[in-house]
């Protein structure tokens, strides 16, 4: 149970002009769940890795528990970590395994013999401490690299991409696991993913990093609803929101949007009045499919709700809905339509459009534009 | 593609075969004369076929070349020779492997400034030829007062075999994920603890490779034996080519060649008895999965 403060934290490479990190700021509190998403090359794990002490920093600090530990020893800072790859010891059996860390740091026998038992317990892996890594699956080696993190009671726990070896269905499964471990023993975790749907899930924040740029740090529901700018609503939510460059015009009922067809029909969106002083100027609408739905009677008389007739292009049924494609001022967008509601491609729908959650950015600045 | 299942034997696959067995022949044959001659007594090899079987079967070449056997002024056969190049051989052995092993860890996971260079350097080593060392190694021996020593060639075969090991361990380590090692320092383990508890219990594939290399490298060496070591220290290889160059009259082939197989026969065996790791081990650091 452990607070950390990453204070801008800045890194850079010998030998690389660019910085990798450009100061960072990020607050974790005691029993948080943090994750930290972005692209590949964002930074992310190499920002993990200075947590853990592996990578030195160039400048700013990292605070646990009001103490600098920006210049000590990984073995020092009492942080455990759980690798992408596992990183068991092959040589050693899962008990021994999981026994190392304790042994080295002289703890005595019946102590570590009680702790394994406890470890293995909770993650349910106490029939295999005899076995060594070679011999186990991908899940449960990843049970096991867990259970080397656990066992040591660390003050914070860093996940590197501990998800993405194992295959879709094992993932969803330990996904779901380390939820209910988290819930049950309050650890404050940084966890690393490219996965936004496992940020989604499993975070109470989200770090969202791009290019050693923080872009948004905020709750799950806050960086899906209300992303700071394009990069965030691009990255986060699948389908991925879809850009549509729009000119706010004053209509008759309040402000409103012309969109266009690919049939080059034309309706009228209604928009937020927030955009009152950007009239007769364009703005970047950022609409997520389930906002473009079938007709859905019980919304007809609210405001910012209206519909329209759209040629569908594509259809990709998923099960739960059926995801269309249409063209909006020659943009693709998508469409989260209920199955049972049929459409077909090539034909004409009528669809709704519900404008009360969708998002405006400038095209300048890329920011979101605040409500 | 065809799904026509062959049945009885292609003529290329007669050929293949022939030529491997052929090669194989060309091979054995020499080794097959020095056991047989080995076997005979010198009546026998004056009067017989090379390649024929002794007509007696005898032992006396063997004791003779073990105890009796003159090696230059020195008639007590090979036996302090083969234990001297015992004596040299198993501590270079065992002590270029761990400095190479260690050097490898170094120069594959603790990565300092120049450390690639300083690699590329040491590789050097494996291609100066014997010769050109000779002179200044002498002087340093010299120097050490270490000339004439076992102590001293052991000396010069660890610095020899160095550059050799520590590229095969260093080659071995690089294909080790880091991770590994990270996960070691989180959990508490310290420079020598990661090397010892978690990296050289990984290593005995290249561990073998490199005790094979080494022991055939040193034990059949005979230039820095006959330039550095004299009369009681002198290893096998030397005391081989002095006992077949003295001659006392009547030349004993049967002796010279018992000689020659019990100095070729450590090398034999450590190839036996590590033979399979040796391959092993050849493949791990060079092909991946």
């Amino acid at each position: 149970m452990s607070q950390l403060e990453l204070r801008s934290i800045r890194k850079t490479y010998s030998g690389v002009a660019e910085e990798t990190l450009k100061g960072i700021d990020i607050d974790i509190a005691s029993g948080e769940f943090i994750i930290l998403v972005g692209p590949s090359g964002c930074g992310k794990s190499t920002l993990m890795n200075t947590i853990a002490g592996l990578e030195t920093i160039t400048d700013g600090s990292i605070v646990l528990d009001g103490k600098d530990i920006s210049t000590m020893e990984p073995k020092d800072r009492d942080i455990a970590m759980v690798f992408q790859s596992y990183a068991l010891y092959p040589t050693m059996s899962v008990r021994e395994n999981i026994a190392f860390g304790l042994k080295i740091r002289g703890k005595p026998k019946e102590e570590i013999a009680q702790e394994v038992a406890r470890v293995a317990d909770l993650l349910q892996i106490s029939h295999l401490l005899d076995k060594k890594p070679s011999r186990l699956s991908g899940g449960q080696q990843q049970r096991v690299a867990m259970g080397r993190a656990l066992a040591r009671r660390p003050r914070i726990y860093l996940f590197d991409e501990p998800l993405s070896n194992l295959d879709a269905k094992l993932r969803v499964e330990m996904r779901t696991e380390i939820k209910k471990l988290h819930q049950r023993l309050k650890t404050t975790i940084v966890y690393v993913t490219h996965d936004q749907i496992e940020a989604m899930t499993l975070a109470d924040r989200i770090a969202v990093l791009k290019d050693g740029e923080l872009q948004q740090l905020g709750t799950p529901k806050e960086v899906y609803n209300t992303p700071a700018n394009l990069f965030v609503a691009g990255f986060m939510g699948s389908p991925a929101m879809s850009f549509v460059p729009v000119t706010v015009e004053q209509g008759e009922h309040g402000l409103q949007a012309e969109v266009r067809g690919n049939d080059g029909g034309t309706i009228k969106l209604p928009v937020p009045d927030y955009l009152a002083d950007r009239v007769g100027r364009e703005v970047i609408l950022g609409i997520r499919p389930e906002h473009i739905t079938q007709p859905q009677d019980q919304k007809d008389d609210q405001d910012l709700v209206t519909k329209g007739q759209f040629t569908i292009e594509v259809t990709e049924p998923t099960g739960p809905d059926v995801i269309a494609l249409i063209q909006l001022n020659d943009t693709n967008v998508h469409c989260r339509i209920d199955p049972e509601h049929p459409v077909t491609w090539g034909e004409t729908a009528e669809l709704m459009f519900d404008m009360k959650k969708v998002v405006f950015f400038d095209p300048e600045t890329e920011k979101r534009i605040a409500a | 593609m065809t799904d026509v299942v062959r049945t009885g034997i292609r003529p290329s696959r007669v050929a293949i075969y022939g030529v491997l067995l052929l090669a194989a022949l060309v091979y054995l044959i020499p080794l097959f004369i020095m056991l047989v001659t080995s076997f005979k007594t010198p009546m026998d090899i004056r009067t017989g076929n090379l390649m024929a079987l002794p007509t007696d079967w005898t032992i006396i070449g063997w004791t003779k070349a073990w105890s009796e056997a003159c090696t230059g002024v020195d008639c007590g056969g090979i036996r302090g020779y083969f234990w001297n190049s015992f004596k040299m051989t198993v501590p270079a052995v065992l002590i270029s492997t761990l400095l190479g092993a260690f050097n490898g860890y170094v120069l594959s996971k603790w990565k300092f400034k120049g450390s690639n260079l300083f690699f590329g350097m040491l590789l050097f080593g494996c291609f100066v030829p014997f010769q050109v060392v000779l002179l200044p190694m002498a002087a340093t021996l010299g120097q050490l007062g270490l000339a004439n020593t076992t102590t001293g060639l052991v000396l010069v075969h660890v610095i020899y075999g160095v550059a050799f090991t520590t590229l095969f361990f260093r080659n071995y380590y690089v294909a080790i994920p880091d991770a590994l090692i990270k996960a070691a320092r989180l959990d508490g383990a310290g420079f020598f603890t990661i090397f010892f508890r978690i990296l050289l219990p990984m290593s005995t594939p290249i561990f073998m490779v490199s005790l094979i290399w080494q022991f055939t490298q040193i034990w059949n060496d005979f230039l820095f034996g006959v330039v550095f070591a004299s009369g009681d220290s002198q290893p096998i290889t030397v005391a081989l080519n002095n006992l077949v160059n003295t001659s006392t009259g009547v030349k004993e082939y049967n002796v010279d060649m018992a000689a020659a197989m019990i100095a070729a026969l450590p090398t034999l065996v450590v190839y036996i008895v590590a033979g399979k790791y040796f391959i092993r081990g050849l493949t791990a650091g060079s092909v991946k999965g």
